[in-house]
């Protein structure tokens, strides 16, 4: 991250593509960093823009974060933020960049023309700034609440500056939950609901399914159970170095990618040169969570097709890697070593010693069980051809990490707009092209390899040199993105810096956020045993489901399995909860 | 099958016998934050540092105390305080047995005096903590008149040394403007 | 100035919403540990935590701390339950939730908030979307602070709540003795170099291992003030690691360039 002037930019093609078919819309660009552009364009043609970035460029829909800037320009903003890849038919070598459409929105008509009638992968996005800011998407599909829960009160808007002390805790207006989910009309259709309290160890979630027999016709879920207000809070109690440890707490297994991705963004909108040292530490510890997540995934796959014995054994090994955790950052989840500017903690010869020991012992015993496991008669059976994710559909809803790869598209985020280290080792990207929950468990499985010898070659080649940089300049309202390749895919951290040492606007977007909404089209299809199967293999932090309601609609009767129940019938297979309905 | 029992009797006993003998946690664990009242200036450079303010200070300007608080319930165990500490007087230890059936066990407390200000009689900083700075001009190895003019400014609050400050400004004015004349 | 805005915001008062346990609860506590204490089952609420809890209650149950020793097992609905474990910081959405399961679960019970977020509603404690922490609502018997508690801690906590192990952590306030003094570390050396030293230290290795470093530095320094040179190279020779060599020898450097105060 040096000067602008230094590096050549990379995109530039897009953006005279993008003046070429819109000419005089495209009213301004400006570059945070040489593979990330803003272009300013006018509220109408927002999303015909968007649209051709996403279809004709080769675009995926990274995130979207609307902002409010009344007290800097008197306007609302929002900005769609795309990786920009190429198209395919385009034999010019792939630039990879980000290019982020950015439209103002006048406070006195808070609305904007919506994206995702052009381009579905926005639709959480769009209900989000809705809830948040109160900026409606005219034209959006889809008009219930997203993050907020059912007790807010209507026209409350959290994240305008405005509005309310991020301390505010109104009077919860209604007692009973009372979201509408989606109405699937036909012959014989049951509703199965989960959650939102459930056994195995999960946030929470309330999924429903819509039934025919014991096949799945659609699916409908209520997430955001946790939303705490941490944008807010990032923005108002806390300064920049604060935040760090606050983005840990975003998720107790990826924590660690999401905090690289805030410290990152907030490093390329300041032009900060983390040192080499660090930046090799991080991707170690980056690679570290991948194993335990990886490792709990497996683990659970075997839970999920009735394999305890295997269960138990990947958790057993998973401690080896809890305890190099342990040993490096001194905590075994909430790493807590970032700091803007660098790393905390450095890795001493005790340290390397004891990491190469146990990555020796990791790589044995884990080949062992990824074996055992793939042996299992059982496991291809229960997951070949299950909770398929064709292409098109992954296309259209950009989802990420092993759930995107897993159905033929090798992408990764690590390869495609590398940070940290990732440049500096050999190392290959996992894809396959089977589009089921097979596919999805064997990347992760081989991706646990990887991990380890991108942590070995990490080690070989680690520079000398300081692990901190002290004494940058602070400037107020620069923004830029933070991304990193989480276990479950890319997170994505778009800041804008205040005044005062404080984040103006912080908008992460975790990586489950992008593999939720193309979880209907994966569980459409299937048996509801299968149900619990599928929602583990998209790891959305883990299953989130925990209790279901079937809902018959032939009979009219609407049943409630709780999510044990459902549980045993996914690993047992017989005795169906749903044959005496 | 057999390759899964193989694993199972290479493997033996796995479980470890906490709480039955104590267990060993990695070098450089981060658990119970360890405070060193004596060592504690008050300065409240942890309080400001703390993320999830689990750290606190509380200044009764009347009665001339600062208080130290640590609410346990609330710590993340990051170990910003000890970093930014500048007597050394917060480390954390390996110690995570931390489980109360009372909250109020969570909570520790240490009270400071303040020191009152030479001029204007209003308490303004801790006594501790203008003793430290004392003592650290005199291991400064400044030239011994900058070390006790520097000495015995810490005796004085913000706005006296201010109101100060500016009745040099105005002697200085009037002895080259002379104004009075 | 955000202090003084917030006595004037109408803050709703969670107090209505919370549960007043009944007097005789405690003797009836009393009498299910006698009852239960090989065969204790538990059930997990999760009131909007990030999830670390939730995987180290579950590392607490896998092959190397195996909680189930103790007749701990997790159980699907709290009608079974004898012990509710709250974990998160109870968000807006999971207060109705988080009650639900407390009226499910059988009388007496014992509640467990769990975690910084369960035990006071950790970082997150002055949230508009949290109410801070699970005792805001539900009668707690034990508190586990961690963050997140490790699966030891864990067990500590559940061995706590059963009776089987004593407390260890006892309130404490300390009250400013006369003529307590903060001594300043290494009066010996100039108190510039000493921070200069620190700095570089914890710029070099971070602010744990480059207070160690730096610790061991000085204490060389003032051991042998003469031989420095020869008392570091004795050091690093028994150490023989080539990071920390390279951490010393820029630290010398500074002490050589060292001109003193002025």
């Amino acid at each position: 991250m040096t000067l602008l002037e230094e590096k050549p930019k990379i995109g530039t093609k897009y953006i005279a593509a993008l003046r070429a078919r819109f000419g005089n819309s495209i009213l301004d660009e400006s570059w945070q960093a040489p593979d990330q552009v803003t272009v300013t364009v006018p509220l109408n043609s927002l999303p015909d823009v968007v649209a051709y970035l996403y279809y004709e460029q080769g675009g995926w829909l990274a995130t979207v974060a609307a902002n409010d800037e009344r007290p800097l320009n008197g306007q609302f903003a929002i900005y769609y933020v795309l990786s920009v890849e190429g198209a395919q038919k385009d034999s010019a070598p792939a630039e990879n960049a980000y290019v982020i459409v950015h439209a103002q929105i006048p406070p006195h008509q808070p609305e904007f023309p919506s994206v995702t009638p052009k381009v579905p992968a926005a639709i959480w996005y769009e209900r989000e700034v809705r809830d948040m800011f109160g900026i409606h998407p005219v034209g959006m599909p889809d008009e219930r609440r997203l993050v907020l829960p059912d007790d807010w009160p209507d026209g409350l808007y959290p994240l305008r500056k405005d509005t309310m002390d991020y301390r505010y805790r109104p009077e919860p207006v209604v007692e009973d939950e009372n979201y509408e989910f989606i109405n699937v009309e036909g012959e014989g259709i049951v509703q199965v609901p989960l959650g939102p309290l459930h056994m195995t160890s999960d946030e929470p979630g309330h999924f429903r399914l819509y039934v025919d027999g014991e096949h799945i016709v659609d699916a409908d879920y209520r997430l955001f159970y946790v939303h705490r207000g941490m944008e807010k809070l990032a923005e108002s109690r806390m300064n920049y170095d604060q935040v760090t440890f606050l983005a840990d707490r975003i998720c107790g297994i990826c924590g660690y990618a999401h905090n690289v991705a805030y410290s990152t963004s907030i490093e390329r909108a300041l032009g900060i040169d983390v040192p080499l040292r660090a930046q090799f530490i991080r991707t170690i510890l980056l690679e570290v969570e991948r194993l335990h997540s990886h490792l709990l995934n497996l683990g659970l796959a075997c839970h999920f097709v009735g394999f305890d014995t295997g269960f138990m054994h990947f958790f057993r090994v998973r401690e080896k890697a809890m305890k190099m955790a342990e040993m490096l950052t001194g905590s075994r989840k909430t790493y807590g070593v970032n700091l803007i500017g660098g790393v905390r903690r450095d890795i001493l010869k005790e340290q390397r010693t004891l990491i190469l020991q146990v990555l020796g012992e990791l790589k044995t015993e884990v080949a062992d069980l990824v074996n055992m496991l793939l042996e299992t008669p059982n496991i291809v059976q229960r997951t070949q051809n299950i909770g398929r994710l064709e292409p098109q559909v992954a296309r259209d809803f950009s989802p990420v990490g092993p759930t995107l790869r897993g159905s033929g598209f090798a992408r990764d985020i690590r390869v495609i707009h590398p940070y940290c280290a990732y440049d500096q080792v050999p190392w290959h990207v996992v894809s396959k092209e089977g589009c089921d929950v097979l596919a999805r468990t064997v990347i992760r499985a081989e991706e646990f390899f990887e991990s380890v010898s991108v942590i070995e070659r990490c080690l070989d080649a680690m520079p000398d040199g300081p692990v901190l940089t002290e004494g940058f300049k602070y400037k107020p309202y620069k923004y830029a993105l933070g991304f990193v390749e989480a276990p479950r895919g890319e997170d994505i951290h778009w800041s804008m810096l205040g005044d005062n040492q404080k984040i103006y606007r912080w908008k992460c977007r975790a990586s489950s956020y992008n593999n939720w909404p193309s979880l209907r089209y994966m569980l459409r299809g299937n048996t509801i045993s299968d149900a619990p199967l599928i929602v583990a293999s998209i790891d959305p932090c883990y299953s989130c489901t925990e209790r279901v309601t079937v809902l018959d609609v032939r009979k009219k009767k609407a049943t409630i399995i709780p999510y044990k129940e459902m549980e045993r019938y996914c690993i047992e297979r017989k005795d169906s909860p749903l044959k005496n309905c | 099958m057999l390759k899964l029992l193989r694993e199972v009797l290479r493997t033996g006993e796995a479980t470890i016998p906490y709480p039955f003998q104590p267990v060993e946690v990695m070098p450089g664990f981060r658990g119970k934050p360890h405070h060193d009242p004596e060592q504690c200036v008050a300065c409240g450079a942890c309080a400001i540092a703390c993320p999830p303010n689990a750290l606190t200070m509380t200044t009764d300007f009347d009665q001339g105390f600062q208080t130290w608080n640590l609410f346990m319930g609330r710590c993340i165990y990051c170990g910003r305080c000890e970093e930014v500490c500048p007597t050394g007087a917060i480390t954390l230890s390996p110690d995570f047995e931390l489980s109360v059936m009372n909250k109020q066990d969570l909570f520790e407390q240490a009270d400071y005096k303040l020191a009152a200000c030479h001029r204007c009689g209003k308490y303004f900083a801790p006594v501790k903590e203008i003793e430290y700075a004392r003592s650290i001009l005199r291991q400064s190895g400044l030239p011994e008149t900058l070390k006790t003019n520097a000495c015995t400014l810490l005796d004085f609050c913000p706005e006296c040394k201010r109101k100060n400050d500016v009745g040099k400004m105005v002697n200085l004015y009037q002895e080259k403007n002379d104004v009075t004349r | 100035m955000l202090r003084d805005s917030v006595t004037s915001l109408a803050v709703a008062e969670h107090s209505k919403y919370a549960i007043h346990e009944d007097p005789s609860a405690g003797k009836l506590k009393g009498a299910l540990l006698k009852d239960i204490h090989r065969s204790v089952y538990v059930y997990r609420v999760d009131c909007g935590g990030c999830n670390g809890c939730e995987i180290e209650i579950f590392a607490a149950l896998t092959p190397l701390f195996d909680v189930e020793r103790f007749g701990i097992k997790v159980v699907s609905s709290p009608r079974h339950a004898d012990i509710l474990v709250y974990t998160g910081s109870m968000t807006r959405s999971m207060r109705v939730p988080a009650l639900r399961a407390y009226h499910a679960a059988p009388d007496p019970k014992i509640c467990v908030a769990y975690g910084a977020c369960g035990c006071s509603g950790g970082i997150f404690h002055d949230l508009y979307c949290v109410w801070g922490g699970a005792d805001k609502f539900i009668p707690i018997d034990v508190y586990i602070p961690g963050c997140p508690p490790t699966p030891a801690a864990t067990i500590y906590g559940f061995a706590i709540g059963l009776g089987l192990l004593g407390q260890k952590l006892k309130a404490t306030h300390h009250v400013q003795g006369e003529d307590e003094r903060a001594a300043p570390a290494h009066s010996q050396i100039p108190y510039l170099l000493r921070v200069q030293i620190e700095r570089e230290s914890r710029r070099m290795a971070g602010y744990l291992y480059g207070k160690q470093i730096a610790e061991r530095f000085l204490t060389i320094m003032e051991q042998n003030p003469n031989q420095v040179k020869e008392g570091m190279q004795a050091y690093l020779d028994k150490q023989a690691d080539p990071r920390l060599a390279e951490i010393m020898n820029r630290l010398t450097a500074i002490s050589d360039g060292f001109k003193g105060a002025a």
